[in-house]
């Protein structure tokens, strides 16, 4: 086979939107000498460590949140409790708040907590993710010290009119609907997108953390009791998300587009199993709604692209915890709210000298508005006031890069990032990108990265009451990675893979302790050593007439381990690995299709995670054991000739396993989903993600 | 051929990985225990929102420490955010805050007797009679009274305040501190169980002792720096629990953290944490100039004397998020031993 592909270099600088352009003569394109590279080495990627989920994972069912894609297909590790609740993305062993994401360019992380909760993005609403490792996050954000994930929405790849609906009903009486109507034609792409998702998420689970029902004899000692077997309390979920996309395309070079998102969540948090309160008088409560806008304009001349964007988010988020006394008297233990208005606007260039050199420049702002409320509470002087904290920060962000490609396979890349919070600035973010091109004949590329990093405190780190601290100062991170990838193969068999060694090292690293006055407070405190490898294969095999069979794994060795100053002569969490990072992770995806069936298998595991910072083993309780989880789908597609039709199976955790991913959080057993999807075909013809 | 048999293998151990995984998780092992005669246990509390609250037991006399002893006596976790332990008539009674419940456990296997439950967000037991015992609660304006002989739950209080905490009796009296953005001392006449008076005291008296002379000693943390209740110097107060007047006042720096107030057995020696472990004199009239134990970085969480020897025990979070360590000094402030207990080691129960 042939190992170069020539591609143009429209498809290393176009955006994901034209990329999908079926026209034979785009309506708008960079025009600049072809470019030959080798397979997808684009000189914009120079040693870059990336990982891209295609429609095809992204939207394997509608009832997956991003954070579930995630789990099964990156090296990324989610700490997740369970459906519909809060999951964060950990990259490289560091906390969810060293993960940056962006949509279509926009920080989605919240400016109070510095995390994104990837429960709150379902899968089907993102047609292109790209993980982003170590040095290689610096490129789209600052602050990413273990990775950044860049989620974006395009438009649709079909002339004329499409729809497609997909209904799923699932135990635990869980509904999940999901509607997409599109249009294009030769300058205008409309997409309206809709997934509602609603459960009572009530599932049954023997609880071994309680016995009841206990009977004593005449000494007083337990001769028999039962574990009860519970419903998941107060784990209800109903979330709605409105996509709305419009890009206009001028033809000569100039493309303008909306996207705004609109999410309505109102989400029960499960109780604890040692919770031996009364589910029904117990109110802990999540809602959000949450609206994202962003307008876009694009414009190619001659070499030189370049871009601007203007964007809106605002959040309310509620948060309820109260337990009825009696009478209809509710006692609040907390009733947060929290307000968050972000104005963003950006601007990019990108301009190529020749056909070896690339120049690339960004700004962006985020201005931030937050009022964080918490308790209601009594004066002295008999007058009501809040807790909380209402701040306005701005935060730019500036970036420049120069890539060069002396040669056919080999590439170098060096970039300078500065972010500026409040009235600070970070030190420069620098970073350096090289890659080789080592074989031809298979494809075997090495890179390199190396990236000095900062991520600066959040509001509520700052700001929060009680416990902020505005003294604290950003976290400083230094990484470097290397790696090498094959691929080879053709249409009957192909094969890639992928290893990468990465060390990195953060420092101040802010965690919120206790204080003697009863609350938490954030302090510039650990040092963490995080280095490991990660590993990623996948092969396609057609190995008889109409079928083939695609495996796909990934495996993470992700040592995190605490190198700071101990507390005091009995700390003994140095050199401990950091709680709920686990050592090892891996996943695999097995399909197999034939014709219109498909049966997909999905394993994923981890490995044993401590809860103590001191790893301590001592009972089942200092630890979680390991996490093995499998999962079966079934699809059968059939196509009409005025509609598609699919209808899919799936059986979630597939050996009834009885289990906790977070302590004293229950997890569901063997549930099952069944979708239906509907694809009308319209005269113009009819959109189809796979 | 090759390529058949690598995927075969493949596939192989796929589904052996598949069929052998396994989770660890069910019913946990119980152990026997049988600890007559003195003892300590030591309540940690554990982190929030974990479920890893823990109890310790360590016997003085062999200085030998047994831990996670609820759990590995009765198979089931203490629960989330254990607040205190208090024995009263030869039964262990251990409030665990966050999971809302009270277990009753026997003091030398630990097994549980009982529980009691129903209640929102319980803190601290004063007995006040065989029959009576009342319970503050830190999300609950009311106080939760129970019967200890059947541990049923037989009325409420209602105080008037937000959130009760630390409680002592006092004649027919209780006298309970009102701590969260509050500055009061809750009188209850246990004749009808309703609040007969209040005491204005500083900002957050988050504990209180009753000495050999009938005074209440009350400690306030100040609150904290943007309150909107107020932010002011932690200070320890005098009252004399028969007149309710406060007699003495013992101011300490703005920002000094002063925590954890307790007396020893004879009632005549008061102690704190102040970063360093303070005591002084119930009849003292001025607040100590150096400490009686220095933390050397050690970060004092909880403390507590012995009624019978006025021995002291020191408890050091050390990171909050791994097994604390316990001093255990002689009451002239000689370290008599050292040892690991759970995780946020709180508070102590003298059997």
């Amino acid at each position: 086979m042939r190992s170069l592909l020539l591609i143009s270099a429209l498809s290393a600088l176009s955006l994901p939107l034209l990329a999908q352009q079926r026209d034979e003569k785009p309506a708008w394109s960079l025009d600049i000498d072809k470019v030959e590279v080798v397979t997808d080495r684009h000189i914009k990627d120079i040693g870059v460590q990336k990982v891209v989920m295609d429609t095809v994972t992204l939207h394997d069912n509608i009832a997956l949140s991003l954070a579930d894609i995630l789990t099964q297909n990156s090296t990324v590790f989610i700490k997740s409790y369970g459906r519909a609740t809060l999951s964060t993305a950990s990259f490289r062993g560091t906390s969810a708040s060293h993960t940056q994401v962006l949509w279509n360019g926009m920080k989605l992380n919240s400016p109070m907590l510095g995390m994104t909760d990837f429960s709150m993005i379902p899968a089907y609403f993102i047609d292109n993710a790209s993980l982003y490792f170590g040095a290689s996050s610096a490129g789209i954000a600052g602050g990413g010290l273990g990775g950044a994930v860049s989620l974006s929405t395009r438009p649709t790849d079909e002339r004329g009119f499409g729809l497609q609906f997909i209904q799923g009903i699932g135990w635990f009486t869980t509904f999940d609907e999901y509607l997409r109507f599109t249009y294009a034609d030769e300058h205008w792409q409309v997409s309206t997108r809709a997934v509602y998702s609603d459960s009572r998420n009530d599932f049954k689970y023997t609880n071994y953390r309680k016995k009841t029902n206990m009977v004593f004899d005449e000494y007083g000692r337990v001769v028999s009791f039962d574990y009860p077997v519970e419903r998941n309390k107060c784990g209800d979920f109903h979330d709605l998300h409105l996509l709305q996309e419009i890009y206009y395309n001028s033809g000569t070079g100039h493309r303008v587009g909306l996207a705004a998102w609109y999410v309505n969540s109102r989400r029960g948090i499960p109780m604890l199993n040692v919770d031996y309160r009364n589910g029904a008088d117990y109110r802990n409560r999540q809602n959000e709604q949450t609206f994202r806008g962003i307008l876009s304009w694009d414009m190619i001349r001659g070499s030189l692209k370049v871009g601007a964007k203007a964007g809106y988010i605002h959040t309310s988020l509620g948060y309820d915890y109260s337990r009825a006394t009696g009478g209809g008297v509710w006692s609040q233990m907390t009733r947060s709210r929290s307000y968050v208005n972000t104005v963003y606007a950006a601007a990019n260039a990108e301009y190529y000298i020749g056909r070896k050199w690339l120049f690339t420049a960004d700004v962006t702002l985020h201005q931030n508005f937050v009022e964080s409320r918490d308790r209601n509470i009594i004066r002295q002087d008999g007058n009501r006031a809040v807790i909380g904290y209402d701040k306005a920060r701005i935060e730019l962000s500036g970036y420049v890069s120069a890539k060069w490609m002396p040669a056919e396979r080999f590439g170098i890349s060096v970039s300078l990032r500065d972010d500026f919070y409040g009235t600070e600035f970070t030190p420069i973010i620098p970073a350096a990108f090289i890659d080789w091109v080592i074989s031809k004949r298979g494809n075997v590329v090495m890179k390199a990265s190396v990236s000095r990093n900062y991520r600066y405190p959040t509001l509520n780190d700052l700001y929060f009451l009680p416990g902020g601290n505005a003294a604290l100062r950003p976290e400083r991170g230094f990484t470097y990675d290397g790696g090498i990838s094959f691929r080879a193969g053709g249409e009957r068999f192909s094969t890639g893979g992928e290893v990468t060694a990465y060390d990195s090292y953060i420092k101040d690293w802010i965690c919120w302790l206790p204080t003697a006055k009863g609350f938490w407070s954030p302090v510039n405190i650990k040092e963490v050593h995080s280095y490991g490898i990660e590993a990623k294969a996948d092969i396609s095999w057609r190995f008889a007439r109409d079928w083939r069979l695609r495996l796909d794994g990934n495996y993470a060795w992700t040592p995190s381990i605490n190198r700071g100053d101990p507390t005091n002569w009995a700390d003994e969490s140095i050199g401990k690995q950091l709680v709920y990072i686990p050592r090892h992770s891996a996943a695999v995806t097995g399909r197999l299709d034939w014709r219109s069936w498909s049966l997909t298998y999905k394993w994923c595991w981890y490995g044993e995670r401590y809860t103590t910072s001191s790893n301590e083993t001592a009972t089942r309780f200092d630890r979680l054991g390991p996490y093995f989880m499998s999962d079966l789908s079934l699809e059968k597609r059939f196509a009409f000739r005025r509609a598609s039709l699919s209808f899919k199976g799936v059986v979630n955790n597939l050996f009834n396993e009885e289990y906790e991913s977070v302590l004293s959080r229950p997890m569901p057993r063997l549930n099952c989903e069944f979708f239906i999807e509907i694809c009308p075909k319209f005269k113009s013809g009819h959109r189809n993600d796979r | 051929m090759t390529l058949r048999r690598a995927l075969h293998t493949v596939l192989t151990l796929f589904a052996a990985a598949c069929c052998v995984s396994c989770m660890d998780f069910g019913p946990a092992p119980e152990e026997k225990f049988d600890f007559a005669g003195r003892g300590v246990f030591i309540v940690n509390e554990g982190n929030f929102n974990y479920g890893n609250a823990s109890l310790s037991y360590y016997d003085p006399d062999t200085k030998k420490i047994e831990n996670g002893i609820f759990a590995r006596s009765n198979g089931i976790p203490l629960g989330d955010v254990a607040q205190s332990m208090t024995i009263y008539d030869g039964r262990g009674y251990i409030v665990v805050n966050n999971s809302g419940v009270i277990f009753v456990i026997d003091l030398a296997t630990f097994r549980i007797i009982g529980t009691i439950d129903g209640l929102t967000s319980p803190r601290y037991i004063c007995f006040y009679d065989e029959h009576r015992a009342y319970v503050t609660d830190l999300y609950d304006t009311r106080i939760t009274k129970f019967d200890p002989a059947t541990l049923k739950i037989t009325g409420h209080i209602e105080t008037g305040y937000d959130s009760t905490e630390r409680i002592v009796a006092y004649d027919r009296f209780l006298l309970v501190a009102c701590w969260s953005y509050n500055d009061k001392i809750i009188v209850i006449d246990t004749d009808d169980d309703t609040v007969c008076d209040t005491i204005s005291v500083g900002i957050q008296p988050s504990s209180l002792v009753l000495d050999r002379n009938g005074k209440i000693w009350v400690l306030t943390d100040g609150g904290y720096e943007g309150s909107p209740y107020g932010y002011t110097a932690p200070a320890l107060y005098r009252i004399d629990a028969a007149t309710r007047r406060l007699e003495k006042e013992f101011t300490f720096a703005l920002g000094d953290s002063a925590t954890d107030l307790q007396i020893d057995a004879n009632g005549e020696t008061l102690y704190f944490i102040r970063n360093d472990v303070w005591r002084m004199s119930v009849d003292a009239d001025r607040l100590p100039d150096e400490p009686f134990i220095r933390s050397d970085g050690a970060v004092y969480y909880g403390l507590g004397i012995d009624p019978v020897t006025s021995e002291i025990y020191l408890s050091d979070a050390v990171d909050y998020m791994q097994a604390g360590t316990i001093a255990r000094y002689s009451p002239t402030g000689e370290l008599l031993d050292r040892f690991r207990a759970g995780i946020t080691p709180n508070s102590f129960a003298f059997k």
